[in-house]
């Protein structure tokens, strides 16, 4: 057992279970066992909001975050932004809504520009895609926050879908785009800036609803089934819960040894 | 060849392979995959300095058409890529040339101008808050008012004339920070964590597809 890191032993076995669970149901929905997944209403408005501003006659904004695909607790997020963004993509060229997509990482620039130019593609009008709707606005924090609030403030779009990591500048953005009476969809895994969304958003994704949008916007059924996986972590993290306060209030720390283990 | 290269397994299997070099590390202590891993890291570092070089390329496209179809403020436009120029040549990493960021010209455009526009930026949020505030703070149901007491009492904890007075506010106040706040961002945060790893495992799989082109299709 030298080989594996102290400290870190206990924590890996949880991650091997919900990793096993997670692979379990997702066989499981291979050999037709789907469960049912409760409605998200903030993913299911996507489409109402691009009808919204169709029939407005504005463009469509989708932000998938600040973040790049590096950090630990921020990648997953842009990630998961991204694959709403393909949705959105596809949901854009099919209603006729014209799409901006704002960018902050270089790095992430290419795998947005190439998501939405695949979509185009896929629709048979590869040659209307137009990079200038995906622009790369700046790598500062407030650098990317003033340009896309003024290209909100220009364009007035109908709807701004913003799903991904933010940090100060959630308010910012969400604020102008509700005070130009955007309808707005925004979704964040940062728990500070989860109370500034809601406020000001028409409909808000918490937490580990945006990890759910790829698979839920798919409905492909391998991945519905992986988000009962992560009931069963869940079903883990509440049973350790409840343990811990009790063994804790009787005096015993035989599960904070477990936990460093 | 080029369709083997335009496979969608390809950056499936690239993404598997750059996951695992960085989580097996962390669990396991082998130095010869933790050696990969971090000639793996430094090779990310040398792309992202590279993408660098994309966002310049994107910024040169867009407000160069829009100075040449004079679109708008396109004096902005201008703007943005002269100072964006003078700032490149002017950061060079050539300190016997008088180029870096000790050069002059750099220090006076980011100390006069870059950091004060984040200033200006960072500062208005309390603007937003105010005006976000002033919205939320609306008894129009249940949940909103529930917002509003607290909201409320949180506000009053902080204004230290209302707290000496009555201290019985500071102690609300740190109660519901310590408790219902604190107990909904820690399940928040466990149920945030459960889902970045299902959604890990799902791109190990290779069935996560949404940030590849079109989903995945082919």
């Amino acid at each position: 057992m030298a080989f594996l890191i102290a400290g870190r032993i206990f924590g890996l076995l949880c991650l091997l279970v919900i990793m096993a669970s997670v692979a379990y149901y997702i066989k499981q929905a291979q050999g037709g066992t789907v469960p049912k997944v409760r409605r998200i209403p903030g993913i299911d408005a996507i489409d109402e909001a691009l009808g919204r501003a169709v029939e407005m006659g504005k463009p469509v904004f989708c932000s998938h975050g600040i973040a790049n695909l590096r950090a630990a607790t921020s990648g997953p997020q842009t990630l998961a932004g991204l694959s709403v963004l393909s949705y959105v993509a596809k949901q854009s060229l099919r209603v006729g809504a014209e799409l901006y997509v704002p960018v902050r990482q270089p790095e992430v620039w290419p795998v947005a520009a190439d998501i939405v130019e695949t979509e185009f593609k896929l629709a048979g009008r590869g040659d209307e895609f137009d990079p200038d709707k995906i622009p790369f606005l700046s790598n500062n924090q407030f650098g990317f926050s003033s340009n896309y609030i003024g290209m909100m403030m220009r364009e007035k779009p109908g709807a701004n879908i913003m799903i991904g990591a933010y940090w100060a500048e959630s308010l910012q953005l969400a604020e102008t785009g509700s005070r130009i009476g955007a309808m707005q969809i925004t979704g964040t895994a940062n728990s500070s800036q989860i109370p500034f969304f809601l406020v000001v958003s028409d409909y808000c994704l918490i937490g580990e609803e945006i990890y759910s949008a790829g698979a839920y916007l798919t409905n492909d059924a391998p991945l519905i089934a992986s988000l009962a996986g992560q009931d069963v972590g869940r079903i883990i993290a509440v049973i350790l819960g409840l343990l811990g306060a009790l063994t804790v209030t009787f005096g015993s720390n035989i599960l904070l040894d477990l936990f460093a283990m | 060849m080029s369709d083997v290269l335009r496979r969608i397994e390809i950056p499936i299997a690239l993404t598997i392979i750059a996951t695992l070099l960085q989580v097996i590390p962390y669990y396991f202590e082998i130095p010869a995959l933790e050696s990969a891993a971090n000639t793996a890291s430094n090779g990310v570092l040398l792309v992202v300095a590279c993408a660098t070089f994309i966002g310049v390329i994107s910024i040169i496209q867009v407000h160069g058409k829009r100075i040449q179809r004079q679109s708008e403020g396109w004096y902005y436009s201008l703007l943005v890529i002269g100072l964006s120029v003078i700032m490149a040549l002017t950061g060079l990493p050539f300190p016997e040339a008088g180029l870096g960021v000790n050069n002059s010209i750099y220090n006076w455009l980011f100390i006069n101008v870059q950091t004060p526009l984040g200033g200006t930026m960072y500062s208005i949020i309390a603007f937003f808050i105010t005006s976000a505030a002033f919205r939320a703070f609306r008894a129009r149901n249940l949940e909103a008012s529930i917002i509003l007491v607290a909201g409320t009492i949180m506000v009053m904890g902080n204004a230290p004339l209302l707290t000496n007075t009555f201290p019985f506010i500071a102690d609300m106040s740190l109660w519901i920070r310590s408790v219902p706040n604190l107990a909904t961002m820690r399940g928040v945060m466990i149920g945030a964590a459960l889902g970045s790893i299902a959604l890990a495992v799902r791109t190990l799989m290779g069935i996560e597809r949404g940030y590849l082109r079109g989903g995945g299709e082919e």
